[in-house]
């Protein structure tokens, strides 16, 4: 009852025009950095923290949060109408939000991405408000052999990208694994795979990969169309459509298991969106009715893991208000805005009531912003659609601008560009060969992250591998990231005796449908 | 992203200019200077590098941009350095981190190829449990560690928390080093129960202390801490393990004395003004932090002496 008391004097709060205006303005500019693939949101909270040293303290993290809720969601945009995902989270959104745009369905895609970050957004907040300090406790018990295994259980999201070959997605995955170990090692701090070169002594940050592969890589099959340029399969409606309640309420269960899914993963420390994203969409590949489509263009596949990365937000805003401890990259930023207003977040915010005020402030600004993300989002809809109508020339050539720039506005590093150039290049050829290119982005992706949680248990329990099957939550997500791998292999396996003969002509056809050069 | 392309573009026009008139003593600074951050965002290196480009960018009348270019423990960010020519327009902070890797004698990158302008900040670190730990004081955290084997939770291997950590294992304190390079991961590490201790600056952990979080059960000096006068101290345990977090400023090696003067005055004039001064206090820094330009070269000297001798020398890994 207390609880709803602060929350209303905070809601009272932040409908003060100052604290209204800086939402507006951290939503619009969420929004912006999310579409422009390289370009993250954690780089707009970098960029607008400048901004905040002179205005007082509750704007600029009602500001820095609205930036980071909207970056969650805006992304869902060009990942849908072109293919090409904004941020790392909105990896799993394209498998079915563009498989959507391609029968025609663009416009009822956003509507669900609409929906469903509206869903995540609010129901991950309402769930923190009020069980924020026990939730938060809960998480901190999650040690190294959990985030392996939470980020295992995320890699096995490569049998939802196998179109027809486990073994091939399985290939492209190693790739991507591969790229992720370049560089200087993050632990020991030996030197691999980078040949005396200091362009690759900086390894191979996994958003160029995606920008190359996405991106860069989609421009290049373009141009490889030559003049037949077709035009982006948009019919069906440029506006955002949303879905009838009744299609809601049959897919309640994917509703029901993303929130609470997305909540959970962002109370972890250091988890973040991206991962969150991932293992929804695994999840639900898993354990949805309709598992066995996800992958194809269904509203399971857009809903997951949009509403999982929105989620994540308040996930992690709790544990940065309550207990000081930022868990992912943008609630790192917002707890140098709090220090540099002279305020230390933690536990001790909640003894002074003033404080306690700006604490709730910020919470309830929190449900004001996913409703004003989504209505923006509706507006902001129209005039982003408008861009399928440029001329695809125009069109490629913004793309590729913005995807180098983005690269090198990254780190300031002339050879994240080329990064991102090769990236592009090998993608195209992955797509020549049919090896499909998302696993090895995936890989890219929770590469890094595998491998410190996993050095790091190897350091704690003196190399002992089967910790990761004695604890129970590690052990549970270990065995059900290898029962989904384990059963299309047999799968497979039986399917092999027999229609094998009809595989091979399949395959005959499909090489005779090629397009020849 | 307007802003960003702006810069970016302004960089390069920069670089185009920088291209066609060489840099002249007489002239500096001419065209902004670029201010490297090895370090992410949000970070002790980022907030330092902030507050200084603002505090000097009014002294030398060109714009200080911040670059943050973080990876491999500084080094990354070194190496950025290091490719740029000696020409006094990109700036750099060198942490503490860093500098332990100079120590190393297999070390990729040798002290002699910088030039410090001013030793900013020397923070006292220290080592901090979990205020719901049964272990309460330095001499718990030993008799404990006879039962079992306690995890510390630092930065990275070959940084001076991981010298610290192997100078008291040598001294039969049985401890293990989990790197942890995210701060926000390290401390919960340590408030979830998943490590032991933590080693940290206290003025990184200041919140967490304040909030009744963590405990210090000692920290790294020869002198009693101001604000911590309860703690002990490892000079008054008998230990020689006092190595203090440090963060300089520096140029590349072979940049012209005149130019190195020039920035070195500059800093003078920020180590005097107020907001330096609180700066220190929110940190708690040591009030004496600020080294002059000349004397941070033997500072460092001696400081890596030091480091040296904690984790590298025969002497360290044998019992005092």
């Amino acid at each position: 009852m207390e609880t709803f008391h602060l929350l209303s004097a905070g809601i009272a709060q932040v409908l003060q025009w100052q604290d209204l205006l800086a939402m507006l303005i951290g939503l619009v500019i969420g929004m912006a950095v999310s579409v422009m693939p390289g370009l993250g949101l954690v780089m707009g909270v970098v960029l607008a923290l400048p901004f905040t040293y002179t205005m007082s303290l509750e704007p600029s993290i009602i500001l820095l949060t609205a930036i980071y809720m909207a970056g969650t969601y805006a992304g869902c945009f060009t990942t849908i109408l072109y293919r090409i995902p904004g941020e790392p989270m909105d990896v799993p959104l394209l498998w079915d939000g563009w498989g959507m745009t391609k029968r025609g369905e663009a416009a009822k895609a956003l509507g669900w991405a609409l929906v469903a970050a509206l869903a995540g957004g609010l129901v991950s907040s309402a769930v923190m408000v009020a069980l924020a300090v026990p939730l938060s406790k809960v998480a901190l018990s999650f040690g190294a052999p959990e985030y392996f295994a939470a980020v295992f259980f995320g890699l096995t999201t490569v049998v939802a990208l196998a179109d027809n070959s486990l073994t091939d997605a399985l290939i492209s995955m190693c790739i991507g694994l591969f790229v992720s170990t370049i560089g200087v090692d993050p632990t020991y701090g030996s030197e691999r795979f980078t040949f005396g070169q200091s362009i690759l002594m900086n390894g191979v940050p996994y958003v160029m990969v995606l920008v190359g592969a996405y991106g860069f890589g989609e421009i290049l099959a373009k141009i490889g169309q030559g003049v037949k340029i077709e035009n982006r399969p948009a019919a069906g409606g440029v506006e955002t459509r949303f879905p009838k309640l009744r299609e809601i309420w049959a897919i309640r269960a994917t509703f029901l298991r993303s929130s609470v899914l997305g909540t959970l993963l962002g109370i972890i420390p250091g988890a973040g969106a991206t991962i969150s994203s991932f293992i929804s969409y695994a999840i639900e590949k898993q354990y949805g009715k309709r598992g066995k489509d996800i992958g194809t263009g269904i509203p399971e596949g857009i809903v997951a893991p949009q509403i999982a990365s929105t989620a994540s937000v308040a996930g992690h805003m709790v544990p940065l208000l309550t207990l000081g401890l930022p868990g992912s990259g943008a609630t790192a930023v917002i707890l140098a805005a709090f220090l540099l207003h002279g305020v230390q977040p933690g536990p001790f915010l909640f003894q002074d009531p003033k404080s306690t005020l700006v604490v709730y402030t910020i919470l309830a600004s929190m449900f004001i912003a996913v409703i004003g993300m989504c209505l923006l989002g509706f507006l902001w809809i129209r005039v982003v659609i408008r861009v399928l109508k440029i001329h695809q020339g125009i069109l490629a050539t913004l793309i590729v601008m913005f995807a180098l720039v983005g690269a090198y506005a990254d780190r300031n590093s002339l050879s994240d560009v080329w990064i991102v150039v090769v990236f592009g290049a090998l993608a195209w050829v992955m797509g020549r060969f049919k090896l499909p290119v998302s696993p090895m982005v995936l890989g890219a992706i929770l590469g890094p992250i595998a491998e410190s949680s996993f050095t790091r248990s190897m350091i704690t329990f003196h190399n002992d591998w089967t910790i990761f099957f004695q604890q129970p939550i590690s052990a549970s997500l270990m065995g059900a990231a290898l029962l989904s791998l384990a059963i299309p292999a047999i799968r497979a396996g039986f399917g092999r005796i027999k229609p094998r003969r009809r595989a091979r002509t399949n395959l005959q056809e499909t090489r005779s449908t090629l397009p020849s050069q | 992203m307007l802003q960003r392309v702006l810069q970016v573009a302004g960089a390069l026009c920069a670089l185009g200019i920088g291209m066609i008139q060489p840099a002249s003593a007489e002239t500096y600074p001419s065209r902004p200077i670029t201010f490297i951050v090895p370090w992410g965002p949000g970070g002790g290196a980022d907030a330092l590098a902030r507050l200084t480009s603002r505090l000097l960018e009014p002294q030398l009348k060109v714009s200080m941009p911040v670059i943050n270019v973080p990876g491999a423990t500084g080094q990354t960010g070194l190496t950025k350095l290091l490719t740029s020519p000696a020409d006094g327009y990109t700036v750099e902070v060198v942490t503490g981190d860093t500098g332990a890797l100079f120590a190393n004698p297999h070390s990729r990158f040798k002290l002699n190829q910088l030039i410090p302008l001013a030793i900013m900040i020397q923070q006292p670190s220290g080592f901090y449990v979990s205020m719901n730990s049964p272990m309460k004081n330095w001499s718990d955290v030993v008799k404990a560690s006879k039962q079992h084997e306690l995890r510390v939770a630092i930065t990275g291997y070959g940084s001076p928390d991981a010298l610290t950590v192997a100078y008291f294992k040598a001294r039969g304190v049985n401890l293990q080093a989990v790197p942890f390079p995210q701060p926000g991961l390290r401390y919960s590490s340590v408030i979830g129960g998943q490590s032991d201790v933590l080693y940290e600056q206290a003025g990184d952990v200041r919140s967490f202390i304040d909030g009744k979080q963590i405990r210090p059960v000692m920290l790294f000096s020869e002198k009693p801490v101001a604000g911590f006068e309860n703690v002990p101290y490892s000079g008054k345990l008998g230990y020689h393990a006092n190595l203090p977090q440090f963060r300089v400023i520096v140029v590349r090696a072979g940049t012209d004395p005149k130019i190195v003067k020039t920035l070195r005055d500059a800093m003078a004039k920020v180590a005097r003004t107020k907001e330096y001064a609180a700066y220190l206090k929110q940190q708690y820094a040591l009030p004496t932090s600020y080294i002059p330009g000349k004397e941070s070269g033997a500072f460092l000297h001696n400081w890596l002496a030091e480091a040296y001798a904690l984790g590298y020398s025969k002497k360290s890994q044998s019992a005092k």
